[in-house]
């Protein structure tokens, strides 16, 4: 990266996106591979940047983590062309290769490169790490997974997303761990179907969106950022908004696609599953209310030297909190 | 505002006064019903009896009301909100009214906890701790009467109205009666202050005097005497008419005694009113109730009278109520002392003042009839106790010396609480023999020994001669004092009855409840719930921290180690 401006990170971001749809609509599991091996040699430009060596180093440990679940993958398939000519799916071929798949979106066990990677990111490329970079291999999972050790690999989500973003102060950690949380949500959800998957994946991604753009437009980073006093009104409104969607409060948006996973979860039996799931959203609710409740509702001192105003570009605001609000009883009218 | 509703009140009065004439004459009873709404088979109707009694009862009630709204003009006429005031005792007033001419439950309800609540308000008037602490006291032990008097509403809808007046000739031996019977007592128990309920009435002499005058004398007090008599027909052989017996006579001793030992001017004013009012219950439960009432009317004059005399002393004693600063007052202000004088005199059934009347009836018809030897004793001891504490009180404020201050200015001539205080004076000079003519036309037979006859003034010399000697105490007697501790805490203090019914009924559930609070509360359900599970949480997410700090080659290393054990497990 010789220089730093818009039309490379369009070139590369074009090539992502080719690389994503590549990996899904493959016939073979060769083709996925070649889809997964262009996202991540195209995602490596994006992040880096070489006069910040944070930055640098970040792009390293993106770089080999990636490589070792690719080689992991591609060793994998080779294995089972070769010695497992069947297709059903619960074996222990499928165990090592969704092993490789959770190891490229940052799921646990295999998830603890994730915090320390969108800590050197930027807003925008951890916006693209936590939702775009999670479509193929979710997909790819759909396609060859083992149920019991993708339950279990649910409940480490769950567990580690909760209690790991307890003792956060930094935003971008914070939303890691909430990342890491979600897709428990969501590796059950591609079990169910893929049209779930959707569903959940399209509004989590829109609630991520909402939140990191504020976050981007203010420049916050960290968390003691958000107790200044002299924040507009309605940007505390929609931070509060935001982060009790993300949490699955009900009468936002983000308690729409939870709600019908768990619907899934009774209709199917998974008693103690449920369970797991609304005690770790608990744990995470509490922790954003934590947050919110003390910018919103206490009176800290006022910094003079710092004013933050209502941008020209953040016009959309307004927008974001209406269809957070409302998008549960609009959604009413649209699907009954 | 203070003229229009005494002239209003005393208007009314005299309307009272000729109707009762008339009504008594005749022998005519009128009964008013006026149908508020009629829905298909239900129908709300408003009832109003009058008879000689509610008539002459409501007389006696505008006219000490209406003599004390104007005297309350020059009493209280450094208030700011003197209206406020006038528009209480008037809605005051307009209860009592109500309760006195209903013949059915639901508008006596209406009177009886308009009463109940207007005499908080009044009794919290002058806004201080003390106030408040009586007008509580005031209002809960009222409450009580309120909540009897409407199970009592809830189980006379088994008759299908609630005019008790027409069934107490069918249903006297039913059950439901009995039980009606029962909770109509302990209602009137707690309105006029007997034993287990008697603690608010000392209290309630927080309020100002003229309210004193009006409400703890003549009419809240009476109300519960009034229910009775209204209620007697029914309650005669029933065996909670003994019980109120043995408790209202009981009520009449303990506060005899216990006025003996104040010093405070009001309250030993109301505590002759308790003892009083333990008199009129107690004739009223041994089977005569036209003597009851007889009595309730003449105690109102006098009583009235007394208070408005204390609080034009208390005015002139600079706001002090302590008797122990009073003295030689009759020298000072003859007109004022003549009102006092002639309404103790009249307490103690002196020869031919109104009290005489009906005491005097009260005791010869307890003498006349054999009732049991506790009976007769205690009637004769406290009348006994009602000379002494009165000889008392007429020793400490009017005879001996003044106490107060070198400088003083016994202020006499205040015309108007003078004026109002002669009406009444005329009313508790005559109304005895009047009443008399009117309410009994026949005198009753009573022949008893000569000795018997004149029981009542030997121990009434025995009381005066008492209260005289009692009031010369000297330095020399005061070092026995604490000889007799113990049986002067306990008979001055109401037989502790007031801490019984307030801290005492209290105290096992407060203090479970703090042990309650403590150890649960904020005991072992933090430790369960809310903090003990934060830091359970908490300590999870910190151990976990250690394993996200680590270098970068261990993570790798990690996700070698993850994929042997996955691999491992599932084959198990």
């Amino acid at each position: 990266m010789l220089t730093n401006n818009n039309s490379n990170k369009m070139f590369f971001l074009f090539i992502l996106f080719f690389s994503t749809l590549i990996s899904i609509s493959s016939n073979s599991w060769f083709g996925c591979w070649i889809g997964l091996e262009i996202n991540l040699l195209s995602f490596i430009p994006l992040i880096s940047n070489s006069k910040n060596l944070l930055s640098v180093e970040t792009s390293l440990k993106y770089f080999l983590t990636q490589s070792l679940a690719s080689i992991n993958f591609l060793f994998m398939i080779l294995i089972k062309f070769s010695l497992l000519k069947n297709f059903d799916m619960n074996n222990i071929i499928s165990i090592m290769m969704n092993s490789s798949l959770l190891m490229k979106m940052g799921s646990a066990p295999f998830h603890f490169w994730f915090p320390n990677i969108v800590e050197g990111l930027s807003w925008m490329n951890n916006f693209m790490l936590m939702t775009w970079q999670k479509i193929s291999p979710m997909i790819l999972l759909s396609y060859y997974f083992n149920k019991n050790f993708l339950i279990f690999m649910i409940i480490m989500n769950l567990i580690i997303g909760s209690l790991g973003g307890l003792n956060q102060t930094s935003l971008r950690k914070l939303l890691a761990f909430s990342s890491i949380n979600n897709l428990g949500w969501m590796i059950f959800s591609i079990m169910i179907s893929e049209n779930l998957w959707l569903f959940y994946f399209l509004i989590y991604s829109m609630m991520i969106f909402m939140m990191i753009s504020l976050f981007f437009l203010m420049n916050m980073y960290f968390m003691n950022q958000l107790f200044i006093n002299n924040m507009n009104f309605f940007i505390k409104l929609n931070l509060l908004i935001n982060f009790l969607s993300l949490g699955g409060l009900p009468p936002f948006m983000g308690f729409m696609p939870k709600w019908i996973i768990i619907n899934f979860l009774l209709i199917n039996k998974f008693y103690f599953l449920t369970f797991i799931f609304m005690m770790t959203s608990l744990i995470i609710i509490y922790y954003y209310i934590r947050i919110i409740y003390s910018s919103f509702m206490f009176n800290y001192f006022k910094m003079k030297w710092v004013n933050l105003l209502m941008k020209n570009n953040m016009s959309l605001i307004n927008l974001s909190s209406f269809i957070s609000i409302s998008s549960m009883i609009l959604s009413t009218f649209i699907f009954m | 505002m203070c003229f229009n509703s005494f002239f209003f009140l005393f208007f009314f009065m005299l309307i009272n006064y000729f109707f009762f004439v008339y009504f008594i004459m005749n022998g005519l009873s009128v009964f008013f019903e006026w149908e508020i709404i009629s829905f298909n088979s239900m129908s709300i109707v408003m009832s109003i009896l009058l008879d000689w009694m509610s008539l002459l009862f409501m007389m006696f009630v505008s006219l000490i009301s209406s003599v004390v709204i104007f005297y309350s003009k020059s009493y209280m006429n450094s208030e700011l909100n003197l209206n406020r005031f006038i528009i209480l005792v008037l809605m005051f007033v307009f209860s009592m009214v109500l309760l006195i001419i209903s013949p059915n439950l639901i508008s006596i309800l209406l009177g009886w906890d308009g009463l109940g609540l207007i005499s908080y308000c009044l009794v919290i008037y002058y806004q201080n701790l003390k106030s408040y602490n009586a007008g509580m006291l005031t209002a809960l032990s009222n409450r009580i009467g309120d909540v009897m008097i409407l199970m009592v509403i809830c189980w006379v809808m088994n008759y299908g109205s609630w005019n008790y007046i027409f069934y107490f000739d069918f249903m006297k031996n039913d059950y439901v009666m009995f039980i009606i019977s029962f909770m109509i007592i302990i209602a009137a128990m707690t309105k006029s202050a007997q034993i287990p309920f008697s603690s608010w009435l000392p209290a309630a002499m927080a309020a100002p005097t003229p309210v004193s005058a009006l409400v703890h004398s003549s009419t809240l007090v009476t109300a519960g005497v009034y229910l009775l008599i209204r209620f007697n027909y029914l309650l005669i052989d029933m065996f909670f008419f003994k019980v109120l017996l043995f408790l209202s006579i009981l009520t009449m001793f303990m506060s005899g005694i216990s006025a003996n030992y104040e010093f405070d001017l009001k309250k030993i004013i109301a505590l002759s009113t308790l003892s009083q009012l333990g008199l009129m219950m107690s004739i009223l439960s041994l089977g005569f109730p036209d003597i009851a009432f007889f009595h309730l009317l003449t105690h109102a004059m006098f009583k009235a009278l007394l208070f408005m005399c204390a609080g034009v002393i208390i005015h002139m004693m600079n706001d002090i109520q302590d008797i122990r600063y009073m003295g030689g007052l009759s020298l000072y202000i003859p007109l004022t002392s003549l009102c006092l004088n002639i309404s103790n005199l009249s307490l103690c059934g002196i020869p031919f003042l109104s009290g005489f009347y009906s005491k005097d009836l009260i005791l010869e018809m307890v003498s006349f009839n054999s009732f049991n030897l506790m009976v007769f004793i205690l009637f004769y001891l406290s009348t006994g106790l009602t000379v002494f504490y009165t000889f008392r009180l007429i020793m400490y404020v009017m005879i001996n010396d003044f106490n107060l201050m070198m400088i003083y200015n016994l202020y006499d001539e205040d015309y108007i609480m003078l004026n109002s205080m002669f009406v009444l004076l005329f009313m508790s000079l005559l109304s005895g023999s009047f009443l008399s003519w009117f309410i009994f036309s026949y005198p009753y037979m009573i022949y008893l020994p000569f000795n018997l006859k004149l029981m009542v003034i030997y121990v009434s010399i025995l009381g005066s001669i008492l209260g005289f000697m009692v009031s010369n105490m000297g330095i020399y007697s005061l070092n026995k004092l604490l000889l007799s501790y113990n049986l002067s805490s306990f008979l001055c203090l109401m037989w502790f009855m007031p801490n019984l019914s307030t801290y005492g009924l209290s105290y096992i559930y407060l203090n479970f409840s703090q042990i309650l609070f403590k150890n649960i509360d904020m005991g072992w359900s933090e430790i369960y719930s809310g903090k003990g599970i934060f830091n359970i949480l908490k300590n999870y997410s910190v151990f976990y921290n250690i394993y996200q700090m680590n270098n970068f080659k261990i993570y790798l290393f990690s996700f070698i180690l993850w994929f042997m054990i996955l691999f491992i497990f599932f084959f198990i």
